[in-house]
């Protein structure tokens, strides 16, 4: 299949990152991931994953290369952008950066305060993402009653409630037992299947290699495909 | 031409229907608006919910308005004395010595005729040196004056309300009489007392800027403090795709808050101010044979308090978000 532009979510030219004390965490990184596709980020740990995912936010900037998400040339962006690139891209974390004061509605409901959704939209998008991760009813609870699981749960809840077109998560089953690591990639897989690209990023191969997806490996910074499932078959 | 711009519409639906642009203008400003009313509320809720530490800042605040603002009052209520001072400056319209009583008298009669003047007096140059004799406790001095150096003295009155170009030209008239050697009018203290209060202004000012600097540090640095607390909200928001604005909202309406509630007590304790010094100030007035009253500051001036004590808590957040904010990055 061609790739066009209009159907890049997200490419990557030539990028390479070096951290002020000379560390280079990335080097000329190549790839293109299309709208719709579903890809899984390995590599060992400090290969540079959270810095490729970090570029994609414009958390960091790169030295050298382009960044391209969903058309947008990210070096171009002025600060002042920024915020509207964010609302573009759902990212779950590791430590799913909840915040403790407030209730999960209000969790999840941030991103659409944000972008200014009525309260009884954002109501009906706000059940709609907890009923996506199978949290509906928990509304009113506040985030740390929950278990790991479902913490993370909100964290990708929070992530889609906005319906972004492109999904990263950056080890999301990194505290999870493998039961509940699976469900999790389960849930991915679903939102995968209603349009959205997904990038997660993790070293749990044996899951990574259960499932099937297209791999990206990073090792000390330089990116391979991983040449069993190379070519972007799934679209 | 209807049909490509009905088309475009179609583009618009569609290409808007995965992404952002879903929310039109309108929306998109009664959400600003409500999120404006929202942090507003909230940000008041926040700050009653610990009450302790909000009242140390509005205090401070509260003092730092109240010294001003009394300062004001006071000058306030001078202004009000000297102007009835000047209302009632007095002429001293001096003959020539050696001039008749009668020609004083029938001079005293023309001039009760003058417009602009509401009494006379005529003392003669007699009843001048009786009246120096009683009062001056040179008696024994004055017994061996062969004459009466004294000249006669019309006092004339104007009105309470004649304005100072009347009253000049009522002075110049004056001293077109033949028999009038000199005219005193009493404005040089009024005039000295006039400078004393523009000074009183000007140092109100000064101090009033001081303070008001005071005021943005005091806020700026309690702004300071409640970011640090909320750092990882700050980062989540941004990461979110909170604008600069959206962080910066609840830190300005708190930095409002803290002005407007600092306002409101100082307004209080400048009104304790005049509660307390109001029976004194009279009791002493009275002594002087004054019927003034001290007033308490204007409605309008008290306005003016509270706005700049807004103004001034949200110029302290303004200040303390902008150097702080851009330090908290995802």
């Amino acid at each position: 299949m061609a790739r066009s532009p209009g159907n890049t979510m997200v490419r990557f030219d030539q990028v390479s990152k070096r951290y002020p004390g000379g560390k280079e965490a990335l080097s000329g990184v190549n790839f293109e991931l299309e709208r719709g596709e579903f890809a899984f980020l390995t590599g060992h740990s400090g290969a540079g994953k959270s810095t490729l995912l970090k570029l994609m936010m414009l958390m960091e900037r790169p030295s050298r290369g382009q960044v391209l998400v969903d058309g947008l040339n990210l070096g171009r962006l002025r600060a002042g952008q920024i915020p509207y690139l964010r609302r573009k891209v759902g990212v779950v974390f590791q430590n799913h950066q909840l915040l403790f004061d407030r209730s999960v509605y209000d969790n999840v409901s941030l991103p659409l305060q944000i972008a200014g959704y009525s309260p009884l939209e954002a109501g009906r998008r706000v059940r709609a993402a907890l009923d996506s991760v199978g949290l509906l009813g928990m509304e009113k609870r506040n985030p740390v009653e929950l278990s790991g699981g479902e913490q993370q749960r909100v964290g990708i809840a929070r992530a889609v409630v906005n319906k972004p077109p492109l999904l990263l998560a950056d080890e999301p089953t990194g505290n999870l037992d493998p039961e509940l690591s699976a469900e999790i990639m389960d849930l991915f897989m679903r939102f995968q299947q209603v349009g959205v690209t997904v990038l997660i990023a993790t070293h749990d191969i044996a899951l990574v290699e259960r499932l099937g997806h297209r791999r990206l490996i990073l090792d000390h910074g330089q990116l391979h495909e991983d040449a069993t499932i190379a070519g972007g078959q799934y679209v | 031409m209807s049909e490509p711009r009905g088309n475009k519409a179609a583009n618009n639906r569609q290409s808007g229907g995965a992404s952002l642009q879903k929310i039109g203008t309108r929306k998109r400003f009664s959400a600003w608006a409500a999120h404006h009313q929202l942090v507003a509320v909230e940000t008041l809720i926040r700050l009653l919910r610990n009450p302790l530490g909000s009242l140390l800042t509005w205090m401070v605040i509260a003092i730092a308005l109240t010294l001003p603002g009394a300062l004001w009052m006071a000058l306030d209520n001078m202004e009000q004395l000297s102007g009835r001072f000047q209302e009632s400056g007095r002429i001293s319209v001096y003959l020539t010595p050696g001039t008749d009583s009668r020609d004083g008298l029938a001079l005293e009669q023309r001039i009760s005729t003058l417009s602009g003047v509401s009494a006379t007096d005529f003392i003669d140059a007699d009843s001048a040196l009786d009246d120096f004799r009683n009062n001056s406790g040179l008696q024994s001095a004055l017994e061996f004056l062969t004459d009466n150096p004294l000249p006669a003295v019309i006092l004339v009155e104007p009105p309470l309300d004649i304005g100072h170009e009347q009253l000049m030209a009522l002075v110049t008239q004056l001293k077109a009489y033949q028999l009038v050697d000199s005219v005193q009018l009493d404005m040089a203290w009024v005039e000295r007392l006039q400078a004393i209060l523009s000074l009183a202004e000007r140092l109100i000012w000064v101090l009033g800027i001081l303070l008001a600097l005071a005021i943005l540090l005091v806020v700026g640095n309690t702004i300071r403090l409640a970011i640090a607390a909320r750092v990882d909200e700050i980062r989540v928001v941004k990461l979110v795709g909170g604008t600069n604005a959206w962080v910066r909202r609840p830190f300005l309406y708190t930095g409002l808050w803290f002005g407007m509630v600092g306002g409101l007590l100082a307004w209080l304790l400048l009104i304790l101010c005049w509660l307390l010094l109001h029976d004194p100030v009279g009791e002493l007035a009275e002594l002087y044979g004054s019927g003034f009253t001290l007033k308490p500051l204007s409605a309008g001036a008290a306005m003016i308090l509270l706005l700049a004590a807004m103004l001034l808590g949200w110029l302290g957040a303004w200040w303390s978000v902008s150097r702080h904010l851009d330090e908290i990055e995802p």
